[in-house]
């Protein structure tokens, strides 16, 4: 039996490493994979703790959240290839129209 | 049923009639004229049936009177038990005499107006609506049982006359006469709410009823005597008194009919009642009653002189106007200071008898003067002359009215001008203020039969002049109310010889009845009455030997410097207008512009400060929102870090 605390330090440094990427990285499908990631981390807590509990609730949620990612993903390459079509760049840096 | 129980539709018929006809007028023959004439004579007949009842003595056996006095009323405002206000009527003898001129001398004017305004077209409608309203409130006022519901009928009045005075307002003088009307009157006004209240705060009550019959004693005299004092300010304002007497000359803008209607029935004359209404709280109280009568002399002298050589037919009538009104007021002053002193009340009698016979020679001279102005078409009197010849009828009556108002006997004028000046001498017995009164009383008595007489002289005698030459005779329908006009006015004062005679219906305090023997006696073994006749003869022959004879030139008023410049001075009014013009310009608009300065400086300053600030502000913060999603983001996460750790370092987390 691995202890708690090695999975919920995994899924920390998950997050972290996701939380980094999405905010430094200036092409766009890399934050979205990095948004992957911190998605998984949480995911890793969810089964983590369901087993540590002995209750399969966190296992549901892992696998809803599952769905939804790949749902998000599928919208999240739609806008970037429409961006791609008007803008000619998925550059986060030049993407920034909405401002003052 | 008593006829009297009626007598709240007196208001009633012409203020629905304003309705109809401002409604409906469009469509009806003469704007609705007929429906006008129709509403005044109905209320006219109602008036008759309530001085009938006054006069056969029904009145004091009908159920409701007190004291004489008719009354229906209800609650109209309750603020409290003790705070309420009342709607209602009140008739007494003096409600009966006023209803009954106001009601017949307006009928007469719009039976009139039919030809006078006949070729105002589609502006028909709107004078007769207006008219209609016009007498409408008056009568309103004249009825009213307690001085909120007077009130409200005393500004509706002067809304109307700033509605007819104005009635042609693509005039600009006209435009602007109205709105001095208005606003001179307004001053006035204002006085009267002044004086309402404090006898409303002072005496918790507004009715007649219960303000007449109270007592009044320790230091809510000085209270009354102020509240009297204010409420004779609304009476300054309506009644053209010095000094606010400066409006109704320019009244004379609007339609010659208005001016009748104005000095003779509604209006002024609403002043004149609310002295002679509140007489009871009047005669408790001196000082009050000195000022009335100082005032009235002084305005009834000066009106006069400004009178002497106006050359426009209808301003010599307003100044007449403000001038007999004067004496009204003198007599109720002199009468109610008499009346103080325990000497009789016949000042209120002669007041109200001055009224009466004022009212039907004034709108007798209008109309006639609207009948030359419709034949030449002008109001200058130097243009006209020798339309004696052409106007027949006119002329005529109008020289009834004229000497009616000179105060030559036998005509009502004399009656009642006599008696104010008794009056008014038999209170030099009591102050050296009333001789003075006296003697400005009997200089306006010799001027006023020059003028009117230089008028007559100069409109129908001598050399037709410039705009004569087309003149002719107005149609029946002017002329019949003329000549009706001129019976009453040569022959009102029968009504002293009715009977006990008119002290013996309109009184204070005690009745002054008199048989006609008696009073002819009184009157004519009376070294005053012969001093009146001799004034007024006297100025009617210097107006006809220098206007008719022409024995005299006119040229002597203006030949030495001294003469030249009264004579401007009386053509400027004494310098009031321009004086009232000056104040306007340099005080009311030099205050606007201290006012319009802080408005602009201050007020918006403080506004446009804050929101600059707020601009300027948010010119720095908007800066914040780059468009940069990541950024955003890494606030989000930042804060979300800062939470998390501020929440563990405060033991949220466990």
């Amino acid at each position: 039996m691995i202890p708690i605390e090695y999975f919920l330090v995994l899924s920390a440094i998950l997050f972290a490493l996701g939380a980094y990427g999405a905010l430094t990285r200036r092409n766009t499908i890399v934050v979205l994979m990095s948004i992957e990631i911190m998605l998984n981390a949480a995911n890793l807590n969810f089964v983590a703790f369901s087993s540590y509990f002995n209750d399969v609730r966190g296992q549901v949620f892992a696998l809803f959240s599952i769905a939804i990612a790949a749902a998000e993903v599928a919208v999240g390459l739609a806008i970037l290839l429409n961006l791609m079509k008007t803008r000619e760049t998925i550059d986060l840096q030049e993407i920034h129209i909405l401002r003052w | 049923m008593q006829p009297i129980e009626f007598a709240w539709l007196i208001p009633v018929i012409p203020l629905l009639a304003a309705v109809v006809i401002g409604l409906l007028g469009r469509k009806m023959k003469q704007g609705g004229g007929y429906i006008a004439i129709g509403a005044s004579a109905l209320s006219f007949f109602l008036s008759l049936l309530v001085v009938v009842s006054v006069l056969d003595g029904s009145f004091d056996s009908a159920d409701g009177i007190v004291d004489g006095v008719y009354e229906q009323s209800g609650t109209w405002i309750n603020l409290t038990s003790t705070y309420k206000f009342e709607i209602g009527i009140y008739i007494d003898q003096l409600t009966a005499l006023m209803l009954m001129v106001v009601s017949i001398v307006s009928t007469l004017v719009i039976i009139y107006s039919i030809a006078y305004m006949g070729d105002e077209g589609g502006r028909k409608r709107r004078y007769y609506t207006e008219i209609s309203l016009f007498v409408g409130v008056m009568l309103g006022l004249v009825l009213a049982n307690n001085y909120l519901e007077m009130f409200i009928f005393w500004e509706l009045v002067g809304l109307c006359s700033y509605l007819l005075i104005g009635f042609w307002y693509h005039k600009p003088s006209a435009a602007s006469a109205a709105k001095k009307a208005f606003i001179v009157t307004r001053v006035g006004d204002i006085m009267f709410m002044i004086g309402i209240i404090i006898l409303f705060t002072t005496f918790k009550t507004l009715n007649f009823r219960d303000l007449f019959s109270m007592e009044v004693s320790g230091g809510d005299i000085g209270l009354l005597t102020l509240g009297t004092f204010f409420i004779f300010g609304g009476a300054i304002g309506k009644s053209a008194q010095f000094p606010l007497h400066d409006w109704l000359p320019d009244a004379m803008e609007g339609p010659t009919t208005v001016s009748a209607l104005i000095h003779a029935a509604t209006m002024v004359k609403a002043g004149v009642y609310l002295v002679a209404r509140s007489f009871p709280l009047f005669a408790q109280t001196p000082e009050t009653l000195i000022v009335v009568a100082i005032i009235g002399g002084v305005t009834a002298f000066i009106a006069a002189t400004m009178a002497l050589n106006s050359p426009n037919i209808k301003r010599v009538l307003a100044y007449s106007t403000i001038s007999q009104l004067g004496y009204m007021m003198l007599a109720l002053g002199a009468g109610g200071y008499l009346f103080f002193n325990a000497m009789g009340s016949e000042g209120y009698t002669s007041s109200m008898f001055h009224l009466m016979n004022h009212a039907f020679f004034k709108a007798l001279l209008f109309l006639c003067a609207g009948s030359v102005i419709h034949a030449v078409g002008t109001e200058d009197m130097r243009l006209m002359g020798g339309l004696g010849k052409t106007m027949k009828i006119t002329s005529f009556t109008m020289l009834i009215g004229a000497l009616s108002i000179s105060g030559i006997p036998p005509f009502s004028g004399f009656w009642s001008k006599d008696e104010v000046l008794a009056v008014v001498w038999n209170a030099g017995s009591l102050s050296w203020v009333f001789i003075l009164l006296f003697v400005l009383g009997i200089a306006t008595a010799f001027m006023t039969a020059f003028y009117m007489f230089r008028l007559w002289f100069m409109t129908f005698k001598g050399e037709p002049g410039e705009a004569s030459a087309h003149s002719h005779e107005s149609p029946r329908i002017m002329t019949v109310p003329l000549v009706i006009l001129s019976i009453f006015a040569a022959a009102s004062f029968l009504v002293l010889f009715i009977g006990d005679g008119f002290g013996a219906v309109v009184f204070f305090g005690e009745s002054h009845a008199l048989q006609a023997g008696e009073l002819l006696a009184e009157t004519f073994s009376d070294p005053l009455t012969y001093a009146s006749i001799i004034v007024a003869v006297s100025g009617l022959g210097l107006a006809y030997l220098v206007y008719y004879k022409r024995r005299v030139s006119s040229d002597v008023f203006v030949s030495t410097p001294l003469t030249r410049s009264l004579y401007d001075l009386l053509l400027k009014r004494y310098g009031f207008t321009a004086g009232y013009d000056a104040f306007a310009e340099k005080a009311v608009y030099g205050f606007s512009l201290v006012v319009d300065w802080f408005d602009r400086k201050v007020v918006d300053g403080i506004v446009n400060g804050i929101s600059f600030t707020l601009a300027v502000a948010g010119n720095y913060i908007r800066r914040i929102q780059t468009g940069h999603v990541q950024s955003y983001a890494t606030v989000i996460i930042a804060g979300i870090a800062i939470i998390l750790v501020l929440l563990y370092l405060l033991g949220g987390l466990r």
